[in-house]
């Protein structure tokens, strides 16, 4: 087999499953850390931004 | 036979250069988060939230809790990282992750730290930094101060280290507030000393195992029978603890005449403790108290939230 043609590493089709499993928890994870932000920024509302340095 | 040799140590040498590809399902970095201790940690934090004066917006309220749980998955990360391999000798924890061999010690030291960063920044910048701080000690004192030097090091491992187990209401209460008083103290002092009675129950029934992982629990240590005046001393003391918030006048007599009732149970089932001392009837104690124990401790900080709710509802039904 010459260089061009080695494959490298070939997941199994559960390493595969499981990577997607744990990237759609990470997504999921940052969506809610968004969120989270987003909400409390409307509930304090412009006085988020002025806090003493 | 020189050549095989030579075959087999370079196959050698590059199975162990290709990288591992890890199969760690998401269920696995869930149990790294200590689900069932988390879920005392909420419940705790969330009354320290609630019992706290003032008005907390729904929105904080709901992001200190999700901090503080984050945290103390954090911790049960950091921890399982440190402990491998003392978890890989014990049954009870053979099966966890790390040991198992699911998740690399690496990719769980990296989880905690991660979700400690982000569970200590959210809550500083979001809510406040004194409860920013105060989970950063929590998580430093459960990782480093227990896990990494008591733990293996004395018989008085968790009584001091519960005191990361005690802090979390005190964090809810800072995050309320943004300051600390009597009341969040008390129910640190009530976790603190449930702490001891509570594992040293466990670690009679399982002191085997205790003593296979070389962990110096004081059954290993000190014996069974001092164990067990141990747990009869402290028993006393929680249920004087439990009491004193209604004494002093912070909580009412609701409270107080449960805590007595409850610690009278806690403290009959000790007695049994220290009078059962062999075979069956000396194990089936010891387990009566460690499932009563978290009972105990539950019903005490329901009653609590119990008393907020009626009186939040009350004014409303008048």
């Amino acid at each position: 087999m010459d260089e061009e043609q080695r494959p490298g590493i070939v997941l199994t089709e559960t390493q595969k499953k499981r990577r997607r499993e744990r990237s759609i928890a990470i997504a999921l994870a940052l969506g809610v850390l968004v969120l989270l932000f987003f909400a409390v920024t409307l509930v304090k509302g412009p006085a988020v931004l002025n806090r003493p340095l | 036979m020189e050549a095989r040799v030579v075959v087999s140590v370079v196959e050698n040498h590059s199975l162990a250069l290709s990288p591992r590809i890890s199969e760690a399902g998401v269920g696995d970095y869930l149990a790294l988060l200590k689900p069932r201790v988390m879920s005392l940690v909420v419940f705790t934090a969330l009354v320290g939230l609630l019992l706290a004066p003032g008005y907390v917006h729904p929105v904080l309220a709901i992001t200190s809790i999700l901090c503080i749980a984050v945290g103390a998955g954090a911790s049960g990360a950091l921890n399982m990282w440190y402990d491998a391999d003392i978890d890989a000798v014990m049954a009870r924890t053979a099966k966890r992750p790390v040991p198992a061999g699911r998740v690399t010690p690496q990719e769980a030291l990296a989880f905690g730290l991660t979700l400690s960063l982000f569970s200590v920044a959210t809550l500083g910048v979001l809510v406040n930094w004194v409860a920013g701080a105060l989970l950063a000690f929590t998580i430093f004192f459960y990782a480093v101060i227990y896990t990494m030097w008591l733990k293996r090091w004395t018989a008085q491992n968790i009584v001091i280290g519960g005191a990361a187990g005690a802090l979390p209401p005190v964090v809810a209460w800072a995050a309320a507030t943004g300051s600390l008083s009597m009341e969040p103290i008390l129910l640190f002092l009530i976790i603190f000393f449930w702490t001891p009675p509570h594992f040293w129950a466990l670690a009679l029934y399982r002191s085997d195992d205790y003593a296979r992982a070389g962990v110096p629990m004081l059954p290993v240590v000190a014996g069974p029978d001092a164990t067990r005046l141990q747990i009869l001393l402290y028993t006393v003391m929680l249920v004087a603890v439990a009491a004193s918030p209604w004494l002093l006048g912070y909580f009412d007599a609701v409270y107080g005449i449960s805590s007595l009732v409850l610690g009278g149970w806690m403290l009959w089932l000790a007695v049994k403790v220290y009078r059962q001392r062999e075979g069956a009837p000396a194990v089936r104690a010891a387990r009566q108290l460690f499932g009563f124990s978290l009972i105990y401790l539950f019903a005490l900080f329901a009653i609590l939230l119990g008393e907020v709710v009626v009186a939040a509802v009350l004014p409303l039904l008048s």
